[in-house]
């Protein structure tokens, strides 16, 4: 196959490659409470003090465990120690597992009919709660409550019809506050806010249509205002196979702006590790078994090996038969067949591996060593190696883990859930297997729910319309790019809360929250760091007439580098605005510096050098042409 | 429950539970495997489990076509034989159902009861290795619905276990009345030498997170290796999965509808703990194993006329006079405070103290406690509590309700009722303390 970096992607690359794409999209609700408990479904802050701190064990419960071995995965998780801060506010019984779920959230259900409405779906008739089983601890009860609420639906996007198959309504799991080898700690806060997810089939037709997909259902969330904003509140995963290659979930996309680039990757990984393939079975390529390298390596000087055997630790190494210049070989930016193999090595706690495709000087190995290391692994022409170092116990596992991913490379491409190892390069790492069909069953603690006529009605009632919504943005802002940018924009609920709560001019509001943001991004101030509530203070300060529209610029500057509130700002900065006999007064005064008294457009201009920030023009227009 | 004409439609279809099936209604066609319709939901859905695992009820009404695909499979639970290991302590585990004792088909999500020791084994592969373990099912009903009849069963099986060479006996036991079957153990197993551990669950076993399998395994770790002569009560300390405490069974309480450290000890403190690891501490005073080979006796006979009534305000005394026309031998009021009911002639018909005194006059025993359940009851501070007292009525110390409940109706059947009477307000099984400390309070 031709250099899959230099086929122009077109519609065709996409057919020939086999190209197969699916997005779920999570994003969390703008609820009172949350889904099964009437705590508020909002993070908490430092006010929320915290109650206790318990901390829980959880079993592989009995059955359908899979491929997994099941006394491995018992022993393995038996003693893995969870602790769950509870919180005075966001935490009652029911998120530690100590009562029963109340009913469920009418609100929350409202907004899901309401998405599934917009997206053309059935609803289920009689709504099924079910307990999906969760392992990583992020739920104390050790199971997430997720319900089907619509199937079948359809979207257009760009012309384009995508099916939208499935509609569920979900708990959010809780954060994870720090995780160690004597268990991980979370916060139960976030557990159990209402999320949406929202998934389409796998037949998205290319990179670009995942990333317009994935902006429509993000528009269409915000425009019906029901769902929260900032990070972390809406994440994507991306699935993408090609032929011959394997399913990939990349999970947890939070910039929307890069997805197609993480998915046209993902196709480059795929068609470079299928290339890989065929040239190491060509090759006659196989893995060796292991080999303790640690008396060797005991007199080295390669710092990270030495660390590691200092501390008690093994140096193991395995010879990979026919595989030189093949781990160097990259498959995505700066990601090689070597960077695949070391992050399963990874998942046993090691630090990583060193392989002989890597400029071996660099760890500082001799040569000496290095020839030492290949008498060790009767090391061939086309042979490389691999030496991973640390605690025993994670050695064993990590060589036996990194054996696994080599070998595959002779195979495939495995199938994984992988995770974002760079935002700018737009890469990457595998984290952990793919999952097979999580096991579920039902919630027997709450109850079904009857759709009924009147439910699916007003669902139609609240439905959001990106079209409807575009005509009134327009008839607000009257200037159809800006209007569509703040369609698209996450400020985009912002902007009808200032107008409708300020006296501000829509106008004004939306081409400073498009406009002027995109521009003070650009030269480096950190704008998004602004909370909302600090923005909306900023509109009703200026829609009172109590700073002018210089003052609202420069004000944001000062917003992004201090978090003091804005009527502060405005009083430390001097930016009250000067108006009415004030303004009088400061013109009578220019006026008298003047040479000649009688040039309106030399007063004027002088008045504006010195109070830019704080004289309105139009104002200050009026005041002179009344002057005598 | 399906409708009849659903539960028809179903039938003349020949379509069963588990079957997979093809409904389709309002343009949508849904596939899966018919799940079991319980008592909650619209009557006119039927259940599926479709592929991805989620459930969905679909409304069948005349317009919908439902048909049968294939027929379904059964599910098999999971077994594992356990090691036997003649070096370990046997242990006899009584297993009389409750929470703990249910498991789910995960499929269906229908909840049955282990009854196999297998199965048990399988879901908690640790216990053959802390014990050789007898396994005895006498589960029938919930513990809500126990009466002394059940406690007469488990009392006669725990003292052959015992007397067969049981190092200990575990029972497992629905937490809703929990204390009252392990106080009327307590009265009922003449010299006891062995621990008599009861446990249970307050989250089924079919989550990840319950409380069933450290509760268990560390009940289990008591019967083999504490040398407490005594019948208790062990579930978790705290929220936390770390320490399970070891409750007197005549002074243990569940004290909260759904928290895993529900079970309190009251006016006492816990006898031992027990951590995740398995390291006892002992922390109060409980009688301990000893040598003596005598065997245990299970003294079994129960009285079962004997009544609970709680005094309260603007409450009927009459009550008493029904027990009576009843032929009931014996009462016990819940009385407020320091044990008092209302004594005062003000209000016509609502002082209690002729309804005690003809009580006492027909033989029946009146024992008073309190219903704040910390602390003792007393006869002699306020005026009131003398005249009740001067009625007939026993103050029962620092009992609680439940315990001098059972224990009257043991007493009664096993003691004459003079004696009954004199017994009431005398410890005889550690029921009654003479001194209460301070840390005993909400702990």
């Amino acid at each position: 196959m031709a250099n899959p970096e230099k086929v122009e992607r077109d519609s065709n690359f996409y057919k020939s490659v086999g190209f197969m794409c699916g997005l779920e999209i999570h994003q969390r609700l703008a609820t009172a409470h949350k889904l099964f408990c009437s705590c508020p479904a909002t993070l908490a802050n430092e006010s929320d003090k915290l109650l206790a701190e318990v901390s829980r064990y959880q079993r592989a419960v009995a059955g359908e465990l899979g491929s997994v071995d099941r006394s491995a995965e018992f022993e393995e998780a038996k003693n893995r120690r969870f602790n769950y801060k509870v919180r005075d506010k966001h935490t009652c019984l029911v998120e530690i597992d100590e009562e029963p779920p109340h009913n469920i959230n009418s609100e929350a259900l409202k907004i899901a009919l309401a998405m599934g409405t917009a997206m053309k779906m059935k609803f289920v008739d009689e709504l099924q709660p079910m307990r999906k089983e969760v392992v990583d601890g992020s739920d104390p009860s050790a199971f997430q409550r997720t319900t089907l609420v619509g199937i079948d639906g359809t979207i257009e996007v760009d012309g384009h019809k995508i099916n939208m198959p499935t509609l569920f309504l979900e708990e959010e799991s809780s954060g994870i506050v720090s995780a160690s080898e004597d268990g991980i700690i979370y916060d139960t806060d976030r557990l159990g806010i209402p999320l949406l997810e929202i998934d389409t089939d796998a037949y998205i037709p290319n990179a670009a249509a995942a990333k317009s997909i994935a902006l429509y259902i993000g528009t269409l969330l915000r425009v019906s205002g029901a769902v929260q904003r900032g990070i972390g509140s809406i994440r994507q995963d991306v699935n993408v196979s090609i032929k011959g290659g394997a399913r990939v979930e990349i999970k947890g996309l939070q910039e929307v702006d890069k997805l197609d680039k993480f998915v046209d990757n993902e196709i480059t990984r795929q068609l470079k590790l299928l290339e890989i393939k065929d040239e190491l079975v060509k090759a006659g390529a196989s893995v060796d078994a292991p080999i303790d390298l640690t008396e060797m390596l005991k007199k080295s000087t390669v710092r990270i090996v030495i660390n590691q055997l200092e501390r008690g630790g093994v140096a193991v190494g395995f010879r990979l038969k026919n595989f030189k210049g093949f781990l160097g070989k990259e498959v995505n930016p700066d990601r090689r067949l070597g960077s695949e193999i070391s992050d399963y090595a990874k998942m046993a706690k090691v630090n990583g591996l060193i392989h002989s495709d890597e400029n071996l000087a660099v760890y500082g190995f001799t040569e000496k060593e290095h020839e030492e290391l290949k008498k060790k692994f009767s090391l061939g022409p086309h042979d490389a190696f691999v030496i991973i170092a640390g605690k025993k116990t994670d050695v064993e596992k990590a060589v036996a883990l990194a054996m696994e991913r080599a070998k595959y490379a002779l195979v495939g491409i495995p199938l994984e859930t992988r995770a974002v190892a760079n935002t700018e390069l737009c890469t990457t790492r595998f984290m952990r297997p793919l999952p097979g069909g999580s096991r579920m069953y039902p919630e027997t603690d709450a109850r079904p729910i009857l759709i009924t006529k009147e439910m699916v009605e007003l669902a139609k009632k609240s439905a959001p319309d990106i079209e409807k919504e575009k005509k009134h943005l327009l008839s607000k802002v009257d200037n159809r790019s800006i209007a569509e940018q703040l369609l698209l924009s996450p400020r985009l609920n912002l902007f009808k809360t200032i107008i409708s709560s300020t006296k501000a001019d829509s106008g004004f509001v939306a081409n400073i929250l498009v406009q002027k943001f995109t521009e003070l991004k650009r030269s480096g101030f950190e704008i998004d760091s602004i909370d909302e509530q600090r923005i909306l203070h900023l509109f009703e300060a200026y829609g009172k007439g109590e700073i002018t529209k210089q003052a609202v610029d420069e004000l944001l500057k000062e917003m992004s580098l201090k978090k003091d509130s804005v009527a502060n700002l405005i009083k430390v900065k001097r930016l009250q605005r000067i108006t009415g006999k004030d303004l009088e007064h400061l013109v009578s005064q220019v006026k008298k510096e003047q040479k000649d008294s009688s040039d309106k457009n030399e007063l004027r201009n002088l008045v504006m050098a010195k109070y830019r920030l704080t004289v309105d023009g139009a104002e200050l227009n009026s005041v002179i042409s009344s002057e005598k | 429950m399906y409708s009849d004409k659903l539960a028809k439609l179903l039938s003349s279809l020949k379509i069963e539970t588990g079957d997979v099936v093809e409904v389709e209604s309002g343009g949508a066609k849904l596939e899966g495997e018919l799940m079991p319709k319980t008592e909650i939901g619209d009557p006119n859905t039927v259940i599926l489990k479709m592929k991805s695992g989620y459930n969905a009820g679909v409304l069948v009404d005349s317009d919908t076509k439902i048909k049968k695909i294939s027929a379904g499979k059964r599910q098999e639970f999971p077994l594992a034989k356990p090691k036997l290991n003649s070096k370990l302590p046997k242990v006899a585990i009584i297993w009389t159902g409750g929470t703990i004792g249910s498991k789910i088909d995960y499929k269906t999500g229908g909840v049955s009861m282990t009854v196999k020791p297998e199965e048990l084994f399988y879901y908690i592969p640790e216990l053959p290795e802390i014990a050789n373990i007898m396994f005895k099912d006498v589960s029938g009903v919930a513990s809500e619905d126990m009466t002394y009849i059940e406690w007469q069963k488990i009392a006669e099986e725990v003292a052959k276990a015992i007397n067969d060479g049981a190092r200990g006996v575990v029972i497992t036991h629905g937490t809703d009345t929990m204390h009252f079957t392990a106080a009327a153990l307590t009265f009922m197993l003449k010299d006891l030498n062995a621990p008599v551990v009861l446990t249970g669950s307050q989250r089924s076993g079919d989550r990840g997170s319950s409380d069933a399998f450290l509760n268990l395994i560390s009940a289990v770790r008591l019967a083999a290796n504490s040398n407490i002569a005594e019948v208790g009560i062990c579930m978790h300390a705290t929220s936390s999965d770390d320490k399970m405490h070891f409750i007197r069974g005549t002074k243990a309480r569940k004290m909260h509808t759904s928290r895993r450290d529900a079970f309190r000890p009251i006016n006492d403190r816990a006898i031992a703990y027990i951590t995740k690891d398995g390291e006892i501490s002992y922390h109060g005073d409980y009688k301990k194993v000893t040598d003596a080979q005598k065997k245990v006796k299970a003294q079994t006979d129960f009285e079962a006329k004997v009544a609970i009534l709680k005094a309260y305000p603007n409450s009927d005394p009459e009550i008493i006079d029904y027990y009576i026309g009843k032929g009931y031998k014996g009462i016990i009021i819940e009385a407020t405070g320091l044990g008092h009911t209302p004594t005062s002639v003000e209000h016509k018909g609502k002082s209690w103290l002729p309804f005690v005194e003809r009580a006492v006059k027909k033989n029946v025993v009146v024992g008073v406690t309190s219903q704040c359940l910390y602390g003792r009851v007393n006869d002699n501070v306020y005026k009131n509590l003398r005249l009740l007292s001067h009625a007939g009525a026993v103050h029962c110390e620092d009992m609680l309700t439940e315990t001098a409940y059972v224990k009257l109706g043991w007493l009664l059947a096993n003691h004459k009722q003079e004696e009954a009477k004199d017994l009431l307000a005398k410890n005889i099984a550690g029921e009654i303390k003479e001194r209460t400390t301070f840390d005993e309070f909400l702990a």
